[in-house]
């Protein structure tokens, strides 16, 4: 399958030189004590954009500090409580991003802007019909990258994958701009889906072109050379995700290359990095316990090998997210732990 | 949690967020023009320009069929642009900076190379291109320009501050010289508007500039449109071609211009433009062709912003080359041309220079501050009340007024 290379965005480098600049700017505004709060919240989101496209679990704790500080220093701007919210969500706090979107509503934020906010929330909780009922109107009405984008990911999670796939086309041809951030991030998605759906040859062709829009987008790389890892491309898979595993503070990838070094037969630096993951995991475990009971679970029923806790921690996030994928994760980890215990 | 299904939304891209444009004959060498589009608002160093926009200014000659109140000029079909591109960096420079390689494409079709960040400019085809970081030369008391606005009086000091004080801009620089780029054209009046527009085989219209503050003042919501109250016309408004507006919004465009501008009007208390019968402000038409007016023929001037639109509404020749330089005060003109109609003393926000004055020379715009200040970025938002809000909310405005 061959895409269009349409539309074409800046640079990846470019894009994130210029993403840094801006963030510059923008701390020493905070930083010289006189920001807005407009400027305040176009900080948090432009971290927690460098987090979620660098791998960076640090920027994505940053952008959550700096929400917080925000409500408190200014509880009477409804933007404060949903720059806080979209933070609570990323580490999967999705009851107090709601109630943070109440209080925002109450406070006079723009019905639209939260609607849109609340159906993220209650697609990531898994009552995929109350997200519906907000995400097609939208479309509907207003059919621009943003609306469709969302609607194409809630079909997608609805397993609704015909629909999922015209809406991920209508976005990109309604994608106005050149920055290669939101179309890297609409490919990667869709790659995701496919790679959920077994069709491998097409989440490669999306998440291919991710990369080739911006190499430097970690999560892309990590899901690429998963996919190059399934093909027996080990050497490749390997290639990609060290330096992942080394750039980055999320756990997955150091998972991910003990998994295939300890596949292809590197059983000591598979063990190495297999013990790097597992202090790591511990650690955010403590901290954002909702946010990674999932990805750890991922961790203990691999490399991990110990499938009771799999299984411990893929019920707790079952508990807090109803989705297909979390119920998928119970099934496989109890699967495991039936087989381990025979 | 790195698989959060969070949608992705539109991100604004600073490399085609147009700053400013200004358009003047060069002070120093005679017979040149100088195109100047500056894009990424605080720039630093590290900024760089987008390897998928082109950064375009479009001419076209104008004549003034009849003066008075309501004239408006006649822009011609002929075109003559001027489009400037960029490519991803592949090198370093000795400091470690990456270093781009830009291509400037005339009316001719010819492409003239030049490398960004280079002062050395050497001359070809009768173009000298420059590309890079450089200080912003807008110069305005913003506070006290959107206390105005919002509170419909004015409220600057004598001794205003510049918001703008230190920041930085990636600028384009294009000087010309007349004959050789423009001499097929009749006459010697053109309109100049600058855009950024995608690359790629389907360009789309990003952004566009042509008079100061047209886009966020006189189509912002200062709150007395009756006809769209919030709507917020901007991001239509960029997409339209300077000139060829479509009819799908005029009528909306229309609206906003004539209760802003009327609102403006009224600032000192007292009608200068009066409107017409149907309510439509005599400068309606005039803003709604956003470009600027520049006379070739005339020799630089520092203050020749809106002068040949004034001497078009008054119906007198103009005597100035029009257009806006690097050191006009542009915002005064501006304030007053639209209060007062020139009946009257001149409003001034209190700021008449910026942090350093460009230069008469090549390539005019001054060298970047290394140090520079922090973003302002109060006048985002398209309610003018908001921006007022935003600004003493950051007690950068007594409540007391």
């Amino acid at each position: 399958m061959t895409i269009d290379s349409e539309p074409v965005t800046t640079a990846g480098a470019i894009a994130l030189a210029n993403l840094e600049v801006r963030i510059d700017g923008y701390v020493s505004r905070v930083d010289g004590g006189r920001p807005t709060v407009g400027g305040r919240v176009e900080l948090i989101e432009l971290i927690a954009l460098r987090g979620q496209l660098l791998g960076s679990i640090g920027d994505l704790e940053q952008a959550v500090a700096l929400a917080d500080d925000l409500v408190a220093q200014v509880p009477s701007d409804a933007r404060s409580f949903v720059a806080r919210a979209r933070m609570r969500a990323v580490f999967h706090r999705f009851a107090a991003a709601l109630s943070d979107l109440d209080t925002a509503a109450a406070l006079g934020g723009g019905s639209v802007v939260l609607d849109a906010e609340r159906a993220g929330l209650y697609q990531a909780l898994g009552r995929y019909d109350e997200a519906l009922e907000i995400r097609r109107p939208a479309a509907v009405a207003n059919p621009v990258f943003s609306t469709l984008a969302a609607l194409a990911l809630l079909h997608g999670e609805r397993g609704e994958l015909d629909l999922a796939e015209s809406r991920f086309t209508a976005a990109s041809r309604h994608y106005r701009g050149t920055s290669p951030f939101p179309m890297a991030m609409l490919e990667f998605q869709r790659g995701k889906l496919w790679i959920e759906n077994d069709d491998h040859g097409r989440a490669r062709t999306w998440i291919g072109s991710a990369v080739r829009r911006l190499p430097a987008y970690v999560p892309a790389q990590g899901h690429l050379a998963e996919l190059d890892a399934d093909r027996g491309d080990t050497g490749a898979a390997i290639a990609r995700l060290r330096p992942l595993a080394l750039s980055s503070d999320d756990p997955d990838y150091a998972t991910q290359v003990a998994r295939v070094l300890s596949d292809a037969g590197h059983t000591d630096e598979a063990r190495t990095w297999r013990d790097k993951a597992e202090a790591r995991y511990d650690d955010l475990l403590a901290d954002h316990y909702a946010a990674f009971a999932d990805h750890a679970a991922e961790f203990w029923l691999t490399v991990g090998g110990d499938s009771e806790r799999a299984l411990a921690l893929a019920r707790q996030n079952l508990s807090l997210r109803q989705t297909p994928r979390a119920r998928a994760l119970v099934r496989r980890a109890s699967s495991w732990s039936v087989a381990e215990h025979r | 949690m790195t698989d959060h299904n969070s949608s992705p939304r539109a991100v604004a891209e600073p490399a085609i967020d147009i700053a400013d444009v200004y358009v003047f004959p060069s002070p120093s060498r005679p017979g040149r023009l100088v195109l100047v589009l500056n894009v990424f608002p605080n720039a630093r160093q590290g900024a760089l320009f987008s390897d998928a926009a082109h950064y375009r200014f479009r001419i076209r000659p104008v004549t003034i069929p009849a003066g008075g109140p309501g004239s408006v000029f006649e822009v011609g079909s002929d075109e003559y642009d001027i489009t400037v591109a960029f490519e991803a960096p592949t090198t370093t420079d000795e400091a470690g900076n990456p270093v781009q390689e830009g291509f400037c494409t005339l009316p001719s079709g010819v492409t003239v190379a030049f490398r960004a960040n280079d002062e050395q400019a050497t001359e070809a085809f009768g173009v000298r291109v420059f590309a890079g970081l450089r200080m912003d030369p807008l110069f305005i008391d913003g506070t006290g320009y959107v206390e105005t606005l919002a509170t419909g009086r004015v409220t600057f000091q004598e001794n205003g501050t510049n918001s703008a004080e230190g920041w930085n801009i990636l600028g384009i620089v294009v000087e010309l010289d007349v004959a050789t780029v423009l001499g097929q054209a009749a006459g010697t009046l053109f309109a100049v508007a600058a855009e950024t527009v995608t690359a790629g085989k389907f360009p789309l219209r990003l952004e566009r500039f042509g008079r100061v503050f047209v886009k966020n003042q006189l189509l912002g919501e200062l709150g007395v449109d009756k006809v769209n109250q919030d709507l917020d016309l901007r991001e239509l408004y960029n997409s339209e071609d300077p000139f060829e507006l479509a009819p799908d919004y005029l009528a909306a465009y229309r609206a906003r211009l004539n209760a802003n501008l009327a609102a403006l009007d009224d600032i000192d208390g007292k009608i200068d433009w009066p409107l017409r019968p149907d309510g439509t402000h005599p400068l309606t038409e005039l803003y709604l062709g956003d470009y600027q007016v520049v006379d070739v023929a005339k020799p630089y001037a520092e203050d020749s912003y809106l002068e040949i639109e004034q001497a078009m509404q008054q119906g007198r020749a103009h005597t100035t080359s029009g257009g806006r330089s690097l050191n006009d005060d542009a915002v005064d003109t501006t304030l007053t041309f639209n209060v007062t109609a020139g009946n009257g003393p001149r409003i001034s926000d209190g700021v008449d220079q910026a942090t350093v004055r460009a230069s008469d020379d090549f390539p005019y715009l001054a060298p970047p501050n290394p140090d520079p200040a922090a973003i302002g970025g109060f006048l985002v938002p398209s309610k003018v009340a908001d921006q007022l809000a935003a600004l003493e909310a950051a007690g950068l405005v007594s409540r007391s007024r």
